[in-house]
């Protein structure tokens, strides 16, 4: 294993070290101050940042860094490839969650100062960069998955950060509820891709499709990505994930967890590039992704929300671009997206107060901004859509109407059968 | 009398004596009891170090039960450490290990039956509701008529020398598998296990959920005595596991009872097992029997914390309400947040390895049930969250007296039990070889190579082992 190799594997391990550490001296019963937790968190990023470094020095030289481990687990002829890689694709995201978690872990260290979960804040951010790290450090969808869930449930417990207050909780349950049914595709993708091309690594030999099963992994790889990316008709939780604190806000729906999607597509590019279907479902869903967050955007009223919507519009537009096959304007995109969104997260609280300031310094005539393109619409036109962006294209109702109510109807009836024969004593709800 | 034979009495005999001395001495009851499941967890261990990989499933079953009623029973809490507790919960140990030791279809159904007396009295780990009972009643019925069909028919009562010869034909099968759907839960008569849990000593009952003795029997039993059987009707079964699972997640979404909600969560995650055992795909079979492993310590754990925090903060426990309890107990809530998601397949546990290859294995047979089995664990995922939200989330309650997390004896046990899961989950090959070669057996004795050499063999006779002696693999070894 030379430098390279080394280095590329402290990057993905130090964060779950540091949460392995904290996590464990927090289970003897030691419980860390803030100055040393936001001292190890420093030190985490910093290291793997500069090992980043002499990754990147390798990777320009190179082309990429792979790293393999064997394999985790053998069964018969089924194995589980560990397999670590750096590439032109993974190492833009690689930067990109090392720099932003880092400056988020910073930010955070004052924000969240004296709150009572902050202990826990951190401990989930190293979890979260961990799991971000595998995802896209990943040679193999195999191991992409892990990373991929890993994500998906440290963002749930940050939502349900406020676990005082009911709505955060409820909330966090609706998203996991969303990625735990989209990430279905991922999983019968994976088995797809590997019981028809025999592999699903990408580091060397890489999974070659075409025709029909090309688009039936890249329409199961896509319904993966648009649960986690926020895609219509998946895109009501993310106003929901706002319940968080801001820093978490920013790292995951301002930076690294909406694009996760966006990754998995870039990824699966080759084979979508034979699925003219699914490519062209790809743009389908990206581009009424971006339309219904620009105009749901306009109607909400609060800082994150807005910035949410903001986001998935440009999350919509980064799909259409994999979809038509750009796939170096999309990594531009992501990467130039992502530092944006993060600093505009990050302003948001304090937001309120420059408006006050400028509006003060402007005395009291700030300036317009911007043109409303909604006015050019006719009146009753623009009514109705003010109605559908203010109940968010009402897909949490269909959702709730057409999947939710007829399940808990199903599970009521499923209770009464279940009852019937029970003595009355016995019944217990 | 050899060494083998001496370590499984010791096993088997420590936790009945220990049972003993509980009931007439009555003291120091839990030291007793952890000190009978020790030498029991110790003398398993053993016999799967002296075991073959291949043939050392049994071996490794007693040791899992073992370490589980060990933690089951420093785990326990003072409130339920009684003597008649602790001797029932031995006595549980004591017939589980005879079930998985024993090569003789006689003792077998012995050790079955004996396994459900202390969940029939009252007096012992009875259910209020008469469901259990009457479940636990008609397995044991169904085993012991096909036990004695199987006597009056081949006048043969040892498993190996039955291994292939379809003793009874479809009648005793149907019994056998009957035996199984009960003792399983399987649908439609699924509805005893929660009536278990929620009426009986939760503790109790999830040690007899994971004895898994239906699936026991169709990996000792059915598939070996009857690999043609098994084989044609694997698709039926295998639809009735998934139908468990799938009705299972689908009917925990609307309930609100704990106990009940983890009773459906073991149930469903149970027949998911079923289905691995069933897609007769090594990878299938492994990740069966590796989830099994999944289940077991998971659930045991979940019941375990459930009742610490019944203990607690009263017993009025449900999920239609915020509780708020990470703040009095904070270690309780990770460790049920680590032992519920690892049951459903977290990335860094052993259960995404077992759901891998379940998935795998039955998406490669069955692709509807490979299709379907992710969504009814997505369900149940959404069940363990909510669980783990209503119960610890919410705004802090001020009418507890106590404050306790978890003691230390509470906490080393499930930090033991979550390492366990953690490390399996992050190191698994050697536990997964270990299962891959458990698996091997009997994935290939229901496989269709192994049919097609059977299928010119005639029923019965000691002749026919003549004819093809490479198609008794038992006698083999």
């Amino acid at each position: 294993m030379d430098y390279s190799q080394t280095l590329l594997v402290f990057v993905v391990l130090a964060p779950g070290a540091a949460f392995a550490a904290l996590a464990f001296a927090w289970l003897a019963g030691w419980v860390p101050s803030e100055r040393f937790v936001s001292a190890v968190t420093s030190t985490t990023f910093t290291a793997s940042l500069a090992a980043l470094a002499f990754v990147l020095r390798k990777v320009v030289s190179t082309g990429s860094v792979t790293v393999s481990f064997g394999q985790w687990f053998t069964v018969h002829d089924y194995h589980f490839p560990m397999v670590l890689l750096a590439d032109r694709l993974s190492l833009p995201f690689l930067g990109m969650t090392v720099v932003l978690t880092g400056l988020v872990g910073e930010f955070s260290a004052t924000y969240l100062h004296r709150e009572p979960g902050f202990f826990r804040f951190f401990l989930l951010l190293h979890l979260f960069a961990f799991g971000s790290l595998v995802a896209f450090a990943a040679g193999s969808f195999d191991l992409l998955v892990g990373g991929w869930e890993i994500v998906g449930i440290t963002s749930v417990l940050l939502i349900a950060f406020f676990d005082r207050r009911t709505a955060p909780v409820e909330n966090a349950l609706r998203v996991f509820a969303v990625y735990r049914a989209s990430d279905i595709g991922l999983l019968v993708g994976v088995f797809a891709m590997y019981h028809w091309a025999g592999t699903a690594s990408f580091a060397g030999r890489s999974p070659v499709l075409a025709g029909s099963r090309a688009t039936i992994v890249c329409l199961l790889l896509l319904l993966a990505a648009a649960g986690k990316g926020a895609q219509v008709p998946f895109s009501g939780w993310l106003p929901r994930a706002m319940e968080g604190p801001t820093p978490s806000s920013a790292i995951f729906y301002g930076a690294i967890s909406i694009h996760a999607g966006a990754y998995l597509m870039l990824r699966v590019q080759p084979i979508l590039a034979h699925s003219g279907l699914a490519s062209l479902l790809t743009v389908a869903i990206g581009s009424a992704t971006a339309v219904f967050g620009t105009i749901s955007g306009r109607a909400s009223a609060d800082a994150k929300t807005s910035l949410a919507f903001a986001s998935l519009t440009q999350v919509g537009v980064i799909f259409a671009e994999i979809g038509f096959g750009l796939t170096w304007i999309a990594v531009i995109h992501v990467l130039g997206h992502a530092v944006v969104r993060t600093l505009q997260f990050l302003r948001a609280p304090s937001m309120l107060h420059d408006y006050h300031q400028m509006h003060s310094a402007m005395e009291g005539e700030l300036p317009r901004t911007g043109t409303r393109l909604e006015d050019l619409l006719p009146e009753r036109v623009h009514l109705w859509l003010y109605r559908w962006a203010l109940d968010r294209g009402h897909l949490d109702t269909i959702l709730d109407r057409f999947v939710v109510d007829p399940l808990l109807r199903v599970s009521g009836i499923c209770a009464k059968l279940d009852r019937t024969g029970m003595a009355a004593g016995e019944v217990s709800e | 009398m050899d060494g083998t034979a001496i370590l499984t009495a010791v096993a088997i005999g420590g936790p009945w004596l220990a049972a003993i001395l509980t009931i007439a001495g009555r003291r120091h009851v839990r030291i007793v009891g952890c000190g009978a499941a020790l030498v029991s967890a110790v003398a398993s261990a053993l016999l799967l170090v002296a075991a073959p990989p291949s043939e050392s499933l049994k071996q490794t079953l007693m040791l899992l039960y073992s370490c589980l009623t060990l933690g089951a029973t420093v785990v326990l809490p003072r409130r339920d450490c009684r003597p008649g507790m602790i001797a029932g919960i031995l006595f549980l140990l004591g017939a589980t290990l005879l079930a998985y030791s024993t090569d003789d279809l006689r003792i077998l159904l012995g050790a079955w039956i004996l396994s459900t007396l202390p969940f029939l009295f009252k007096t012992s780990f009875a259910a209020r509701a008469w469901r259990p009972r009457l479940a636990l009643l008609l397995s044991s019925f169904a085993l012991a008529l096909a036990v004695a069909m199987i006597a009056w028919q081949s006048h043969e009562m040892s498993i190996a020398g039955l291994t292939r010869r379809d003793p009874g034909g479809n009648v005793v099968f149907g019994l056998l598998v009957a035996a199984v759907v009960l003792r399983k839960g399987i649908c439609p008569v699924h509805a005893w296990v929660a009536d278990a849990a929620e009426g009986g000593s939760p503790i109790p009952t999830a040690l007899l959920l994971n004895g898994h003795f239906g699936a026991m029997l169709l990996v000792r039993l059915i598939m070996p005595l009857f690999p043609n059987a098994a084989r044609n009707s694997f698709p039926l079964l295998s639809y009735l596991a998934l139908a468990t699972a799938l009705y299972v997640a689908v009917r925990a979404l609307a309930e609100n009872s704990p106990r009940r909600l983890i009773a459906y969560l073991a149930l469903s995650q149970s027949a998911c097992i079923l289905a691995g055992l069933e897609s007769r795909t090594p990878e299938g079979v492994t990740g069966a029997l590796v989830h099994w492993v999944v289940v077991s310590i998971s659930t045991v754990a979940l019941f375990s914390i459930l009742r610490l925090l019944e203990v607690r903060f009263g017993e009025n426990l449900t999920a239609g309400t915020y509780f708020g309890l990470a703040e009095h107990a904070p270690r309780l809530a990770v460790f049920f947040l680590l032992f519920g998601l690892a049951l459903v397949g977290l990335p860094g546990t052993l259960g995404f390895c077992s759901q891998d290859l379940l998935i795998h294995g039955t998406l490669a047979s069955h692709p509807l049930i490979g299709l379907l089995l992710p969504l009814a664990t997505a369900m149940n995922a959404i069940t363990v969250f909510r669980l783990f939200a209503r119960l610890f989330f919410g705004k802090r309650r001020t009418g507890f007296t106590v404050a306790a997390d978890a003691l230390p004896r509470e906490r080393w046990i499930l930090a033991a039990g979550a390492l366990f899961a953690v490390l399996g989950g992050l190191l698994p090959n050697m536990l997964v070889s270990e299962r891959s070669a458990q698996a091997a057996p009997i994935a290939q004795a229901v496989s269709k190579e192994y049919a097609v050499r059977v299928r010119h063999r005639p029923r019965t006779g000691i002749a026919d082992k003549r004819l093809l002696p490479d198609c008794q693999p038992s006698q083999q070894r």
